[in-house]
C-alpha cells in the first residue's frame, strides 16, 4: 500500500488550524467560537501524531501528548459551557459582540 | 569620632520615624522639640569631625548592592568638602528647625511637617555622605521627594499641589540627566566609588569625549536641582510650601546639591574644559535673567527666591572658571545670609497674617525691630557691602572671574549691581515708609516670639561674621576657607593660573563700594523718599515729582536708559520665556501624552472580534518579519 | 517535589471540607500548607534534582520562584477572605486557587514541554472559573467568556508552535531541544523557527504583552478584585517564570531568530500600557494598565539574558508583586466602602485611613521605580542587564515610560491627599493592619537591601 506522504497530511492539519482560525473570526456565535477552537486542537493532534508516526516512530511522545490535550480540551469545554450557561442567564443571547460593557 | 559618623544620618532618620509613626502622640510642641534635638546632636558630632579629621577618610558599613562586577557598599566618605557641607546642613538645619517650632505652632500638621524635615535632613547628609555616585543618587532623589512633601504640605491648596507637581517633574527631567551619567561612568570606569573613578580619571588626558559626555550628563543633573536656566522656573513656584521650608530646602542646602556634586566629581570637570564653558554661560546667564526678574517681582518670597536663583547661577561660574573652593565659599555664606533673609521674611509674613505683597507693607521698622534689624543684615551681606559675609565670596567670584576673561566680569558686576538694587528694595519697600496694608493687619502686628528670633540673630551673626573665614589675599596670607578644602580639590588645566593683583583687589573693592554707596542711595530715594510702589506708581507720574527732584538728573537717566528697559526686559523674560517657552513646553509635553492616551484608550474597544483581529495581525507581521524579512 | 505534593494535599483537602465538615478550619488548614509547602521548597535549594522522568527540575531558579508564589499566595490568603460577595462558595474558590498555584510551580519547575502545556492550563482553568465567580454581575460574566475564548485561542497558538517544534527536533525533552539548536550551528530549520515564534505567541499572550494584551484590562476589570489581585500577582509571576525559563534554558542559542521580536514586543508593550494608563478614571483598570507596562518591562530581562538577567527578574517579580498585591488590598477596602472603584473614592484617604494611605503611597512609589523603594532597583537591574546588552534604544524607551508612569501613579497619591468634607473613619481590622504593614516593611526593605532577593540567583 503506498503511504500517503507527511506532507499531505500537514496540509490537512493546517488547513484544519485556518478553517477554525477563520471560524474563530467569522462567527459571532459562542458556540461555534467554541467549535473553531476544538478545530484548531484537534489539527494540533493531527500534527503530533503524524509527526510522531512519521518522524519518530520509536517513540511515543506525540501520541500521549495529543491525549493531554484531548483531555485538556474537554475540561475546557466544560468550563466553557458553564461560562455560556451563566452568560446565556445574564444576557439572554450567546452572541459574543453582546458581550461589551467592559471597554476603553 | 569617627565611630560615630554613622549615627549623623540614623539620628535624623530615627526622629522621622518615631515622629512620623506616633504622629498623635506627640502633643504640644514635643515633635518639634525631639526633630531639633537629633539634628543637634548630627551638628554636634559634625564639629567633632571638623575639628579632629586631618585627611579623608571613607568608612564602609555593608554591601547593599552586590550584582556580579557591580558592588555598591553603603560607606561614606569624610573629607574637607563633605564636612563643611555637614556642618551647613546641621547648623542651619538646625535653626530652622528651632525657628519652626515658633513658625509651625498653631499648625494642624506640625508634628507631620518636623517628620517630613527630619527626613529632608537624613537624605540631605546621605547625599552628601555617601561615597559613590549611586548613594549620592538616592539622597538626591530623596530630597527630591521631602522637597515634593513639603512644597505641597498645605495640600487642601489645589494651586501648591501643583507647584509640587512641577517641582518634582522638573526635577526628574535633570535626574534622568544625571542617572544616564551615573550609568556612563560606571561603562567607562567600572565602577560608582568615587576613589576608584576618580584614580581612573587622574590618568585620562583632557578633552575625552567621554568625560565631556559624563560631566554634561551630571550637569543636566545640577541644572534641575539647582535651578539653573532652562530648569529654573520651578524653584519660584516651590514658595508655596511653609517659609521654613524655603529657607532650608529652597535656599540653604538642597538647592545646592548641584554645586556639591559638581565640587565632589571635581576631578572629572578639570579634564573637561567643553564642559566648564558651558557652566560658565549657563551660570551667568542665570545670574542675570533671574536678577532682573526680582526687580519687578512684589511678592516678598519670589523676590527672595529669584535671588537665589540668581545666587546659585553665582557658584556655578564659580565652578565653570575653576575655582571649586570659592563656589564651595559662597555655598556657605549665601546658606546663612539667604537662610537668615527667607526666616526674616517669614517673621514678616506671620507678623502680618500671612500677607506676602510688599505693596501691602511699609514701615514695619518700629514694629518689628529684631526682624528688621537682621533683614538689613542679610540685605548687606547678599549686597557685598564689607565686612558683611557676601561680599567676600561674591567678591572672590568676580576676581576669579576676572582673571578668565572681562566680558565675564562685567557682567557679573552689573548682576552684583542688580542684587543691590532689587535687595534693598525690598527691604525698603517692607521696612520703610508708612503702613500700606489694611486695618486689621495694623492691629495684629507683633515681634514674633523668642524661638523665632534667636535663630535669626545667630544667622544675623553668621552672616555679618562668616566672611572672615576667606580674606582676600590683599589682608591676609591665610584664605582659611581655602586652605582647609584645598586637599580635596583640583585645578584645572585649562584655567589661566594666576591670582589677582594686589591692585585689582582694591581697585574691585573700592569701586564696587562706591557703586553700592551711590545705588543705595538711589534706591532709598526712590522708594523711601519718593514712596514708589510698583508698580502703580509706574504709572502716576505726577509732574511736582518730577520738578521736586529735577536736580537729581541721574535719576531720570536711570530711569530712562536702565529701569524703563530693564523693566521691560524684565516682564518679558517672565512672561515670554518663563511663561510661554518654558512653562509651554512642560504642558505641551503633558497634553501630548494626554492626547495619546486618550486616542489609544479607544482602541480597548470591548469588542473581542477586534482584540482576536489585533492578535492575528501581531502574529502575522511577527511570522512575515522573521521568516522573510531578515 | 514535596512542595507539590502538600500543596495538591492541601487542595484536596479543600475540597472536601464541606463534606467532612471542618469548613470552620479551613483558612488555618491552608495557611499551614503554604508554610509547609514554602519550607519543602526551601529545603530543595541546591538540590537540582530530576523528576518524574526528568520531566520536572528542581532547580534554584524553579526553587525561587516556587517560594515567590508561594508567599504571594499566603499574603492574599490573609488579605481577601473578608471579601467574597457569596461566603458559601469561598471554599470552591479556595480550593481553586490553591490548584492554580499548583499550575504555577509546575511552569517554574517544567523540563518537558508537556509539563509546561499542563501547568499553564491548570493555572488558566481555574482562573476562568475564578475570573466569573460573581455570578449576578455581567461584567464579571463578560470578563470570563473573554479571558477563556482568547486564552483558548493563544492555546491553539503556543501548542500548534509545540508541535512544530516536536516536528523539527523529535522531543518534548527541553534539554533535547537545546542539543537539537547547537548542533544546526545557526541553520536553524524554518520549522523550528516558525515553532519558537508560535510559542512566543502564546507566553506573550499570557504576560500580556502587546498586542496581545487586549484580554487583560476587560478582564482585570471585570473579574472580582480578589481575583484580580491573584491574576496581577501569582499568575503573571507564573507565567514570567516559565516565560523566561523556556527562552534562557531552551532557545537562547537561537536568540537570533527572536531577539528582535521581543525588542518589537517590550517597546510596543511599555508604550502601550503607559499612555493608556494616564487616561483610566478607575483605579483597577489603571492598574491593569499597569501591569502591562510592567510586563514590557520584564520583558526586557528576557531579551537580555546575561548573568544578571535571573536575578533581576525575580526582583522585578517580587517587587512588582508585593506593590500590587498592596495595590489591589487598598482598593478592595476603598471599593467595599466607596460602592466603585474610581481614584476619585480614594479622596482624603490620608485623613480617613493614615495607615492606608501610607501603604498605598508606599506602593505606588515602588511602582513608579522611586528609590529608596523595592521598584527602583526592581528597574534598575533591568535596565542595567539590558544595558549590558547593549539594548540602549531599548532602554530609553523604558526609561520615557517609566517616567509617564510617574505621572499617573502620582494622581493616586494627590488624590490621598485631597481634601474630602466627609470624615468617614474606614475601619481596618487587626489582620488587614499586619498585611499592609509587612508588606510596606518588605517593599521598603527590599529597597535598602535588594541583594536579599536578587542576589540568591
Amino acid at each position: 500500500m503506498n503511504e500517503i506522504p507527511l506532507l499531505h497530511i500537514l496540509f490537512v492539519s493546517t488547513a484544519l488550524f485556518f478553517i477554525g482560525m477563520y471560524g474563530f473570526f467569522t462567527r459571532r456565535n459562542i458556540i461555534t467560537m467554541l467549535m473553531s477552537i476544538e478545530l484548531i486542537l484537534n489539527s494540533v493532534n493531527i500534527n503530533f501524531v503524524a509527526f510522531n508516526k512519521y518522524l519518530y516512530p520509536d517513540k511515543l511522545d506525540g501520541l500521549f501528548f495529543a491525549i493531554f490535550i484531548i483531555a485538556i480540551a474537554a475540561a475546557e469545554a466544560a468550563v466553557a459551557i458553564a461560562i455560556i450557561i451563566n452568560l446565556y442567564r445574564s444576557h439572554s443571547s450567546i452572541d459574543v459582540e453582546d458581550a461589551d460593557e467592559l471597554k476603553f | 569620632m569617627l565611630q560615630l559618623v554613622w549615627l549623623i544620618p540614623v539620628l535624623p532618620l530615627i526622629g522621622f520615624l518615631a515622629i512620623g509613626l506616633f504622629q498623635k502622640k506627640f502633643t504640644g510642641k514635643s515633635a518639634g522639640i525631639i526633630a531639633s534635638a537629633t539634628v543637634f546632636i548630627s551638628f554636634v558630632i559634625s564639629c567633632g569631625l571638623f575639628f579632629q579629621l586631618s585627611s579623608a577618610q571613607t568608612i564602609d558599613y555593608f554591601d547593599w548592592i552586590n550584582v556580579g562586577s557591580l558592588k555598591i557598599p553603603i560607606s561614606f566618605l569624610i573629607d574637607p568638602v563633605s564636612i563643611v557641607m555637614l556642618l551647613i546642613i546641621t547648623g542651619v538645619g538646625f535653626l530652622i528647625h528651632v525657628y519652626s517650632i515658633g513658625y509651625m505652632g498653631h499648625d494642624e500638621g506640625f508634628a507631620r511637617f518636623f517628620s517630613y524635615m527630619n527626613l529632608f535632613i537624613f537624605f540631605m547628609l546621605i547625599l552628601v555622605m555617601g561615597s559613590n555616585y549611586v548613594l549620592m543618587f538616592a539622597g538626591w532623589e530623596g530630597v527630591g521627594l521631602c522637597s515634593y512633601l513639603l512644597i505641597g504640605f498645605w495640600f487642601k491648596n489645589n494651586n501648591y499641589n501643583k507647584a509640587a507637581n512641577k517641582a518634582f517633574i522638573m526635577n526628574r527631567m535633570g535626574d534622568l540627566g544625571f542617572l544616564l551619567g551615573i550609568i556612563l561612568i560606571y561603562v567607562t570606569f567600572g565602577s560608582v566609588r568615587f576613589s576608584e573613578v576618580f584614580s581612573g580619571a587622574a590618568k585620562l588626558p583632557d578633552n575625552q569625549p567621554v568625560i565631556v559626555a559624563i560631566t554634561m550628563l551630571l550637569f543636566i543633573g545640577a541644572m534641575g536641582k539647582s535651578a539653573q536656566i532652562p530648569l529654573y522656573t520651578w524653584l519660584p513656584d516651590a514658595m508655596a510650601g511653609p517659609t521654613p521650608v524655603s529657607a532650608l530646602i529652597h535656599a540653604a542646602t538642597m538647592v545646592t546639591a548641584g554645586i556639591y556634586m559638581v565640587v565632589r566629581s571635581n576631578i572629572l570637570y578639570s579634564i573637561a574644559p567643553p564642559t566648564l564653558e558651558f557652566i560658565t554661560v549657563i551660570g551667568t546667564a542665570t545670574a542675570i535673567f533671574s536678577a532682573t526678574i526680582a526687580l519687578t517681582q512684589t511678592d516678598i518670597k519670589k523676590v527672595l527666591a529669584y535671588s537665589t536663583v540668581s545666587q546659585l547661577g553665582y557658584m556655578f561660574v564659580a565652578l565653570g572658571v575653576g575655582a571649586y573652593s570659592t563656589g564651595l565659599f559662597h555655598v556657605t555664606t549665601h546658606a546663612f545670609f539667604k537662610a537668615l533673609l527667607f526666616l526674616a521674611a517669614g517673621s514678616v509674613i506671620h507678623a502680618m497674617s500671612g500677607e506676602q505683597d510688599i505693596r501691602n507693607m511699609g514701615g514695619l521698622k518700629k514694629k518689628l525691630p529684631i526682624t528688621h534689624f537682621v533683614f538689613l543684615v542679610g540685605v548687606l551681606a547678599i549686597s557685598g557691602i564689607p565686612p558683611f559675609a557676601g561680599f567676600f565670596s561674591k567678591d572672590e567670584i568676580l576676581a576669579m572671574a576676572g582673571v578668565q576673561s572681562k566680558p565675564l566680569f562685567i557682567l557679573l558686576a552689573v548682576t552684583s549691581v542688580l542684587t543691590a538694587v532689587y535687595m534693598f528694595r525690598l527691604y525698603f519697600m517692607t521696612f520703610f515708609g508708612s503702613f500700606r496694608g489694611t486695618h486689621d493687619q495694623e492691629h495684629h502686628l507683633h515681634e514674633s516670639p523668642s524661638v523665632m528670633t534667636m535663630p535669626l540673630i545667630v544667622l544675623a551673626i553668621l552672616s555679618a561674621l562668616g566672611g572672615f573665614l576667606g580674606l582676600p589675599s590683599v589682608f591676609s596670607e591665610h584664605h582659611l576657607f581655602k586652605n582647609y578644602l584645598s586637599s580635596s580639590l583640583t585645578v584645572p588645566s585649562s584655567v589661566i593660573h594666576s591670582e589677582p593683583s594686589h591692585y585689582f583687589e582694591w581697585a574691585m573693592i573700592l569701586v564696587s563700594i562706591i557703586t553700592l554707596i551711590i545705588l543705595i542711595a538711589i534706591t532709598y530715594n526712590r522708594y523711601v523718599k519718593k514712596g514708589y510702589v510698583t508698580p502703580l506708581a509706574e504709572i502716576n507720574f505726577s509732574k511736582t515729582f518730577k520738578t521736586l527732584y529735577h536736580k537729581y538728573y541721574v535719576d531720570e537717566i536711570y530711569e530712562a536708559l536702565i529701569v524703563k528697559p530693564l523693566y521691560w526686559l524684565s516682564d518679558m523674560f517672565y512672561k515670554v520665556f518663563d511663561l510661554k517657552i518654558i512653562d509651554g513646553t512642560v504642558n505641551s509635553v503633558n497634553k501630548g501624552v494626554n492626547a495619546a492616551s486618550s486616542t489609544l484608550r479607544l482602541m480597548q474597544t470591548g469588542n473581542i472580534g477586534f482584540y482576536i483581529f489585533a492578535m492575528v495581525v501581531g502574529v502575522i507581521l511577527m511570522l512575515i518579519y522573521n521568516l522573510y524579512g531578515k | 517535589m514535596n512542595t507539590l505534593i502538600i500543596l495538591s494535599a492541601v487542595g484536596v483537602l479543600a475540597l472536601f471540607s464541606e463534606m467532612l465538615n471542618f469548613k470552620k478550619a479551613l483558612g488555618a488548614i491552608i495557611l499551614l500548607g503554604l508554610v509547609g509547602a514554602f519550607a519543602a521548597d526551601v529545603m530543595a535549594w541546591n538540590t537540582n534534582r530530576h523528576y518524574y522522568n526528568e520531566m520536572m527540575v528542581v532547580d534554584n531558579f524553579s526553587v525561587a520562584f516556587t517560594g515567590l508564589l508561594i508567599v504571594i499566595t499566603f499574603l492574599w490568603f490573609i488579605m481577601s477572605p473578608d471579601f467574597f460577595r457569596e461566603p458559601s462558595s469561598r471554599i470552591d474558590h479556595f480550593a481553586l486557587i490553591i490548584f492554580a498555584l499548583i499550575g504555577g510551580q509546575l511552569m517554574t519547575s517544567y523540563n518537558n514541554m508537556l509539563m509546561l502545556f499542563l501547568g499553564i492550563e491548570i493555572l488558566s482553568i481555574p482562573m476562568f472559573i475564578l475570573a466569573g465567580s460573581n455570578k449576578s454581575d455581567l461584567k464579571s460574566n463578560e470578563a470570563a467568556l473573554k479571558y477563556f475564548l482568547m486564552a483558548a485561542f493563544a492555546t491553539g497558538f503556543l501548542l500548534f508552535g509545540m508541535a512544530l517544534i516536536y516536528g523539527a527536533t523529535g522531543s518534548f525533552q527541553i534539554q533535547n531541544i537545546t542539543q537539537f539548536i547547537k548542533s544546526q550551528q545557526g541553520n536553524i530549520p524554518v520549522m523550528l523557527v516558525a515553532g519558537i515564534l508560535m510559542m512566543l505567541v502564546g507566553l506573550a499572550f499570557k504576560v500580556s504583552a502587546a498586542p496581545f494584551h487586549f484580554w487583560t484590562p476587560d478582564v482585570y476589570t471585570g473579574s472580582p478584585t480578589v481575583i484580580t489581585a491573584f491574576m496581577s500577582t501569582v499568575v503573571k509571576t507564573a507565567a514570567f517564570a516559565g516565560f523566561f525559563r523556556l527562552f534562557s534554558m531552551c532557545f537562547e542559542s537561537s536568540s537570533a531568530t527572536w531577539a528582535n521580536t521581543i525588542w518589537a514586543l517590550s517597546a510596543l508593550t511599555i508604550i502601550i500600557g503607559n499612555v493608556t494608563a494616564v487616561y483610566q478614571t478607575s483605579f483597577k483598570r489603571m492598574l491593569a494598565y499597569s501591569s502591562i507596562s510592567h510586563a514590557g518591562y520584564m520583558l526586557m530581562a528576557i531579551l537580555a539574558l546575561n548573568q544578571y538577567a535571573q536575578g533581576s527578574i525575580l526582583f522585578y517579580a517580587t517587587a512588582y508583586s508585593i506593590s500590587s498585591i498592596t495595590a489591589f488590598a487598598v482598593l478592595l477596602l476603598v471599593s467595599h466602602l466607596a460602592g466603585n472603584d474610581s481614584i476619585e473614592s480614594f479622596n482624603g484617604l490620608a485623613k480617613k485611613n493614615p495607615l492606608l494611605a501610607f501603604a498605598t503611597v508606599l506602593a505606588m512609589l515602588s511602582l513608579a521605580g522611586i528609590p529608596p523603594l523595592a521598584g527602583f532597583f526592581a528597574k534598575y537591574y533591568i535596565f542595567t542587564a539590558a544595558l549590558q546588552q547593549h539594548y540602549t534604544g531599548l532602554v530609553i524607551i523604558a526609561v520615557m515610560g517609566s517616567l509617564i508612569g510617574v505621572y499617573y501613579y502620582f494622581r493616586i497619591i494627590i488624590a490621598l491627599f485631597k481634601s474630602e468634607n466627609d470624615d468617614v473613619v474606614i475601619p481596618v481590622n487587626n489582620t488587614f493592619k499586619v498585611f499592609l504593614v509587612v508588606t510596606s516593611v518588605a517593599a521598603l526593605l527590599l529597597g535598602i537591601m535588594p541583594q536579599l532577593v536578587a542576589g540568591i540567583l
